[in-house]
C-alpha cells in the first residue's frame, strides 16, 4: 500500500534517515520503532509531506507522492496523529472531527462535490467517531479543555474522518497511563478491523508488542531490522541498539 | 441630528471594514490590506456612477467584484508568507494602491462637467446621492441595509463547511493541512470575500462623502479595519459591530476635546485587550451562549490570542 524506496533525508550534515526501504502492506499493524533519534518522526514527516526526502522515493496505493503536498496526500488517504497533540484547540470537539469530514465533501472552492448533500451521512459518521472514543459527551467542549488522554483521542478521530486508509500514529501512548494505553490498543485493533491500516510508531514496547504484525527497527536512521514482534525481539543488533552492547543482552 | 446621522453613516461603513478584516482573521493572517480593497472600491464605484453613468445598484456589486478580483490575485503570492512578513507585504501593497489613485488623473466630460479622479487632488463630484434626491435618512438605511445583509451572509458562511474549515486554518495550519485542508484555497477565499467587503464598504463611503482622495486610505484605515475583529473577537460578528461603535462612536468622536491624545487612547486599549482579554471584549463564552443558549457550552480559560 505504502512503498517508501531508498529514502533519505538530511538535515545538514545529520543523516536523520538513511536510505530506508519499508513496504506497508494493506490491512496490517506495522511498528516503526527504535531508540530516541533514530528517524521515525521524520519518516512520518516524510510520509505526511511535511519534510521533503532529500532522496528517494515513496508511493502510495502506486501513487507518486513526490509532488503531492501535505493536503493532497491526506485527500488520498494518508492522515496522522501528532507526537505532540495538535488540536484546533479554539474548535468544539465536534468541529475538529466535522472540519476533518466535511473537507472530504467540499473541494478547491468549497463549491464544489455534493455541497448542499450528504449532510445527514457526514454527521452520523462524526457521531459515531466521538462515540468510538468516548467523546460523544463532550462533543460541544472546546478542544483545548479536554484531559490529555481525551486530546489524544480527539486527534485519533479526527485523522479518521478525513477518511484515511492509512493511520500513521506518532507515539500515541505517550503520557498515557495503562488503563489508557489497553483502551489505545482496543480502539487501534478495531480501526484495523474496520479496513484501515496502521503505521504505529511507539516507544512503549509492550503496545508495540500486543498490537503490531510485524515491526520494523531503525537505529541511526538506518532499518537494522523488520519482521514479526516475536523475531525482532530476538535479533541481536535489535537488542544492541536498545541495551547499549551484544554482551549485556540478558533480559 | 445631522451628526448623528453621518456618526451613524460612519459606523456602518466601518462595520463593513471591520467585518472584512474578520474574514481575513478567521484564517488567523493579519492583512493590512483591506485599506488597500477598501480604496479600490471607493474609487471604481465613483468612476462607474459619475464617469460611465451606471446606477448605483450596479456599480456597487461591480466595485465589489473587482475589489475581490483584486484580492485574489494578491492572495496567491501574499499569503505564502505568514506572521509579520504578511503584514509588511499587505501594508506595502496597501501603499501601492494609495499612490496608483494619488498618481491616477483621468477626467472626462459628462453632462455634469468635467469629472474623474485628478491625482492628489482627489476625485470630487460623486453625487450620485444628492443629483437622485436621496436624503440622508435614506442613505443611512442603505448602508444598514448592507451591514445587515454581510453580517447575514457571514453568520451563514461561519456556520457553514467553509467557516469551519477557516477556522480550522486559523487554529493549526499543520493540522489543518494534515487532515486534507487546502491552506491557499482557505486563505486566499477569506481575502477574496474579505476584499469583496471591503471593495462595498469603499463604495459607500465615496457616495456619502461625494469628494475622495488619496489620504482617505492611509495605514491609518487598515489599522482600524484590523483593530475592530481584534477588539470584538472573532466569536461573534456582533463582537465586531460594538467595536466600531465604541471606537468610533465613543473613543473618536466623543473624546474629540482630547485631541492627537486619542490615537495613543487607542493604541493603549489595543494593547490591554490583547493583554487582558486575548479573544476579544466579547469572549467566547459569552458568545457561545448567546449562539446556542441552553448547550452545555464551556468556559475558555486557556483562551488563544488570534493575532
Amino acid at each position: 500500500m505504502l512503498e517508501l524506496k531508498q529514502l533519505s533525508r538530511s538535515f545538514g550534515g545529520v543523516k536523520a534517515l538513511d536510505q530506508l526501504d519499508l513496504s506497508v502492506r494493506k490491512g496490517e499493524i506495522l511498528g516503526l520503532i527504535g531508540p530516541n533519534g533514530s528517524g521515525k518522526s521524520t519518516t512520518v514527516n516524510l510520509i505526511a509531506g511535511l519534510y521533503k526526502p532529500s532522496g528517494g522515493s515513496l508511493a502510495f496505493k502506486g501513487v507518486d507522492l513526490a509532488q503531492r503536498g501535505t493536503h493532497e496526500r491526506a485527500a488520498l488517504g494518508i492522515a496522522r496523529t501528532f507526537q505532540n497533540i495538535r488540536l484546533f484547540a479554539n474548535l468544539s470537539v465536534w468541529q475538529n472531527v466535522w472540519a476533518a469530514r466535511v473537507v472530504r465533501d467540499v473541494g478547491w472552492t468549497g463549491l464544489r462535490k455534493r455541497w448542499l448533500s450528504s449532510g445527514r451521512a457526514a454527521r452520523d459518521e462524526v457521531q459515531e467517531l466521538l462515540e468510538f472514543s468516548g467523546l460523544a459527551g463532550k462533543s460541544d467542549m472546546l478542544a483545548g479543555n479536554l484531559a490529555f488522554g481525551e486530546q489524544r483521542r480527539l486527534e485519533l478521530a479526527r485523522a479518521a474522518a478525513s477518511g484515511a486508509e492509512l493511520l500513521l500514529l506518532d507515539e500515541p501512548a505517550a503520557g498515557m497511563n495503562a488503563e489508557e494505553i489497553d483502551e489505545l490498543d482496543d480502539r487501534i485493533r478495531s480501526l484495523r478491523d474496520q479496513g484501515r491500516t496502521i503505521l504505529l510508531i511507539e516507544h512503549h514496547m509492550e503496545l508495540v508488542m500486543a498490537v503490531c504484525d510485524r515491526i520494523a527497527v531503525l537505529n541511526f536512521g538506518r532499518k537494522i531490522a523488520e519482521g514479526t514482534p516475536a523475531h525482532v525481539q530476538n535479533d541481536a543488533a535489535v537488542r544492541a541498539a536498545y541495551l547499549g552492547s551484544e554482551d549485556t543482552a540478558t533480559a | 441630528m445631522d451628526f448623528y446621522l453621518g456618526l451613524a453613516q460612519v459606523i456602518g461603513v466601518h462595520t463593513l471594514l471591520g467585518l472584512s478584516a474578520w474574514c481575513v482573521l478567521h484564517t488567523g493572517q493579519v492583512s493590512l490590506a483591506q485599506g488597500g480593497f477598501f480604496a479600490i472600491g471607493a474609487y471604481t464605484s465613483g468612476m462607474l456612477t459619475t464617469m460611465a453613468g451606471w446606477p448605483l445598484g450596479v456599480a456597487l456589486p461591480a466595485a465589489a467584484i473587482i475589489s475581490a478580483a483584486v484580492a485574489v490575485a494578491v492572495g496567491f503570492p501574499a499569503l505564502r508568507v505568514k506572521g509579520l512578513m504578511l503584514v509588511v507585504a499587505t501594508m506595502a501593497f496597501a501603499e501601492i494602491v494609495r499612490l496608483v489613485f494619488f498618481n491616477l488623473t483621468w477626467r472626462i466630460n459628462t453632462p455634469a462637467g468635467l469629472v474623474g479622479p485628478d491625482g492628489s487632488l482627489g476625485f470630487g463630484g460623486i453625487r450620485y446621492f444628492p443629483s437622485n434626491g436621496w436624503s440622508s435618512v435614506e442613505i443611512l438605511a442603505l448602508v444598514w441595509g448592507l451591514v445587515a445583509l454581510v453580517m447575514l451572509a457571514l453568520a451563514w458562511l461561519d456556520r457553514s463547511r467553509i467557516g469551519t474549515l477557516w477556522r480550522a486554518v486559523g487554529e493549526d495550519e499543520v493540522a489543518a493541512q494534515s487532515v486534507g485542508i487546502n491552506l491557499t484555497a482557505a486563505k486566499v477565499s477569506a481575502f477574496g470575500i474579505g476584499g469583496a467587503i471591503a471593495g462595498l464598504s469603499g463604495s459607500i463611503f465615496s457616495h456619502y462623502a461625494t469628494h475622495i482622495e488619496h489620504s482617505n486610505f492611509t495605514i491609518l484605515l487598515a489599522t482600524f479595519a484590523i483593530a475592530y475583529p481584534i477588539l470584538g473577537g472573532l466569536s461573534s460578528l456582533w463582537g465586531t459591530v460594538l467595536a466600531v461603535i465604541f471606537i468610533q462612536g465613543f473613543l473618536i468622536e466623543g473624546l474629540r476635546f482630547l485631541g492627537d491624545w486619542r490615537s495613543l487612547l487607542f493604541g493603549a486599549l489595543i494593547l490591554l485587550v490583547m493583554l487582558l482579554r486575548p479573544n476579544g471584549m466579547i469572549s467566547s463564552p459569552i458568545s457561545r451562549w448567546f449562539a446556542r443558549s441552553g448547550g452545555s457550552a464551556t468556559p475558555t480559560p486557556k483562551d488563544k490570542a488570534h493575532a
